[in-house]
């Protein structure tokens, strides 16, 4: 057992702390004119726009070790903003299972962050059931096209998309996972309608998606009709093991413990007082094996091996994490985190407290219910059969 | 051994009850909410005409003679409602604290608070303070027969939209002495009070005062100068018990709700209710209210028929398990809700933010447990 970095490993986060220095935002910078010439330059790097990407396709070709290494970093700097959508979600996807023109269509925009994209999977009645869902696709009789009818739900950043993967049914003759359809679909036409939907933070980022009659040329169709689960499964996988981002609740626990020592508790502070001391200790144990139990998961993937057990749970350890952390910083911020919108009163920190802790209730519902990932490791980790009923 | 409401409390619960169900709907609550004053006057005549208002007053003001346990059959159907109005500012605590000091002040004030023409607020947190009732700086200096207020006064509840205010301050003493500290009632309007109102997490209203050179009477001072944090330590408990009775309605509503979801809820071919793991999650969710609801009993109790000492200890535990209790049960109810539970358009989510709010009043879970311990 070894946890020191090798010097290859440091002088690559030596290179990778100056570029986010060199490239910083400037106050007075246009804002996207300085988000787009970001990732330019960190394509120039050799791929640092795209990290997960195969090296075939423009990625970086990173050890596992490096990956980690930039994880990390990321947490400490201000990157351009980001969406996962493109990237992220569907790149992999029009990479694996797509055709070289789709590739050649949708890649390079998608890699200049110059479109935005939006997830269509969930639907009213297909949540953590998701291969129940039932928004229809029919091919058209001269084959050209599919006409879409549904309904998507949770769509996140539906109101700034270009376009939308979407999860469709084509066939409900089988079993459920069958008969069903990836498509590309672009969001600004007739028949598709975004309507918001307040969270309990009192944020717009979800939607609700209509789509009514909605054409969509069978060349965006992505592989195979009917086998549409099977992509989209390897994705949703994808998702799971990006939700831990244990590097940056580490750098939010940070200005945790600087935020609980602002607050004035009589004669001392509020990291005086020994039940809140506490909960920051615990949480902070928490996270110390977090933060191990992810690079023993990287460890076998540097070496090659399947995932081990220990990579299931860091998405559940994670969320919960990044719940206790919002939570404490409500609770630092007493009465004060329970001013609604921008209001600032008391300390700064605690402005929208309350409403931060609302929104990280949902981190252990979306991209699978902690239940439902429960069950996957009852199941497929445990090897616990269930008698069936 | 008799845990039976009164014949009369019973009357009062039930048409407490009947009054949400008929005018809480979540979509009226909600644009009552939005507008303002954030509340219904309208209801607030509504409440003074049938009697609401002056349960916890004495006969001699006009009121009802009524004590915490009637307090606690208002407010845990305003908990099942998420009612706007201001009764915990207006009648538990600024009328609270006028009743407590009672003499010619009371006399005036509180026949105008019980016949709703009237509202006050109760300004005691600052910026500093956190929970401590008496970490005060705000001062109040002796000035020919009367005093000059200076100072900043947080989060006072509908503070923007009350008729007078009762403003802690002190008059000796050190920041955190519990000597020192004293009461005052002062016009909303008054020179030198600027008052910057804002929207809460929960729908409510509350205010941020500021206090430049603001003259009082002497006249104004309630009961005696100086001793001012008993009377504020009273109306604290009192409060508490209100907001604890409010949540244990709140509770209810979670619970329930999510038990009749989750039998509607189908996923995997199979409602939500049939997976055993959730099941027990709503049977802890269930456990836990009627915990809450038990304490609530005790300590309402205590307060009204026993002796100070004890009341006070169960003040503080029963603070301390609304808040984890509260938590427990919200957070369940939207996790088990998914998507749904996170959306404004469903009740659960405005119960949970008013239990998030209510934990943060006169001291949270934390701050009672050490209490509790001590």
């Amino acid at each position: 057992m070894d946890i020191e970095l090798s010097s290859e490993d440091l002088a690559f986060r030596d290179e990778v702390r100056q570029f986010f220095k060199d490239n910083a935002y400037k106050p007075g910078d246009d804002y996207n004119q300085w988000r787009l010439d970001w990732f330019k330059k960190a394509r120039e790097k050799g791929g640092w726009d795209v990290p997960k990407w195969p090296k075939d396709f423009g990625g970086p070709g990173w050890t596992p070790t490096q990956h980690y290494i930039w994880e990390q970093e990321t947490a400490r700097a201000t990157l351009p903003w980001d969406m996962p959508f493109g990237v992220g979600m569907v790149a992999p996807i029009i990479m694996g299972y797509g055709n070289e023109e789709q590739q050649q269509r949708f890649l390079p925009d998608i890699r200049a962050r110059t479109v935005n994209w939006c997830q269509g999977y969930s639907e009213p009645g297909a949540g953590s059931d998701l291969a129940s869902l039932k928004t229809k696709a029919v091919l058209s009789e001269d084959g050209s096209h599919y006409v879409v009818n549904g309904q998507k739900i949770w769509t996140t950043a539906a109101h700034i998309a270009d376009w939308m993967f979407c999860l469709t049914r084509t066939d409900d003759s089988g079993k459920k996972q069958e008969g069903i359809t990836f498509l590309l679909i672009p969001m600004k036409q007739e028949g598709i309608e975004v309507k918001p939907i307040i969270t309990l933070g009192g944020n717009h980022t979800v939607n609700t998606v209509y789509l009514t009659d909605v054409k969509v040329p069978v060349e965006n169709r992505i592989g195979e009709e009917g086998k549409g689960w099977t992509y989209a499964k390897g994705l949703l996988q994808h998702e799971r093991t990006g939700l831990a981002g244990l590097s940056r609740s580490l750098v939010a626990l940070e200005g945790l413990k600087e935020n609980a020592r602002s607050v004035t508790r009589g004669n001392g502070t509020l990291m005086d007082d020994g039940s809140f001391r506490a909960k920051v200790a615990e949480l902070e144990v928490d996270l110390l094996a977090a933060e191990y139990t992810e690079l023993r998961s990287l460890a076998s993937a540097q070496a090659g091996a399947a995932p081990g057990p220990e990579s299931s749970i860091l998405k559940l350890k994670g969320t919960e994490i990044q719940q206790r952390i919002q939570k404490l910083t409500m609770e630092a911020g007493g009465v004060f985190s329970a001013a609604w919108g921008d209001k600032s009163v008391g300390p700064k920190f605690a402005r929208g407290g309350m409403a931060g802790y609302l929104a990280s209730r949902a981190y252990t519902i979306y991209g699978g219910a902690s239940e439902v990932q429960k069950d996957v490791i009852a199941k497929n980790v445990l090897g616990i059969k269930r008698s069936s009923k | 051994m008799n845990f039976e409401l009164s014949d009369e409390q019973k009357l009062i619960g039930e048409s407490v009850e009947r009054f949400v169900q008929d005018n809480y709907e979540l979509e009226t609550r909600r644009k009552l909410a939005e507008q303002d004053p954030g509340f219904s006057r309208d209801y607030w005549a509504q409440m003074a005409e049938l009697g609401w208002l002056a349960l916890p007053f004495a006969e001699e003001h006009g009121g009802f003679g009524g004590n915490q346990i009637d307090t606690m059959v208002v407010m845990e159907q305003f908990g099942k409602g998420l009612v706007l109005e201001p009764y915990l500012a207006s009648i538990v605590m600024g009328g609270g604290a006028v009743k407590r000091a009672g003499g010619d002040l009371a006399a005036e004030v509180l026949p105008k608070v019980i016949d709703g023409s009237r509202q006050l607020a109760l300004a005691y947190a600052e910026p500093q303070s956190r929970f401590d009732l008496h970490d005060v700086t705000t001062t109040a200096k002796q000035d020919g027969d009367g005093y000059v207020l200076n100072g900043h006064k947080s989060m006072v509840l509908h503070g923007a939209t009350a008729d007078q205010i009762v403003v802690s301050a002190r008059t000796g003493g050190g920041q955190i002495d519990t000597d020192g500290i004293s009461l005052f009632l002062i016009d909303a309007d008054a020179d030198g009070v600027k008052r910057d109102g804002f929207p809460t997490v929960d729908g409510l209203r509350a205010c941020e005062i500021e206090l430049k050179d603001v003259r009082v009477g002497a006249d104004r001072l309630l009961g005696e100068a100086g001793k001012g944090f008993e009377i504020l330590s009273a109306v604290a408990n009192d409060a508490i018990l209100a907001l604890a009775a409010e949540a244990v309605g709140a509770m209810e509503r979670l619970y329930k709700d999510t038990v009749e979801y989750t039998q509607e809820r189908v996923q995997f071919d199979h409602p939500l209710s049939d997976f055993q793991v959730l099941q027990h999650r709503m049977v802890d969710m269930f456990m836990e209210y009627e915990q809450s609801k038990s304490l609530l009993y005790r300590a309402t109790l205590e307060a009204a028929q026993g002796d100070a000492e004890t009341a006070q200890r169960t003040i503080h535990a029963l603070k301390h398990l609304i808040g984890r209790n509260g938590i427990f049960i919200g957070e369940n109810a939207v996790q088990l809700h998914g998507g749904m539970g996170m959306t404004e358009e469903l009740a659960i989510g405005h119960y949970f933010k008013r239990i998030l709010v209510i934990d943060s009043q006169f001291g949270n879970a934390d701050y009672h447990l050490e209490k509790f311990a001590a």
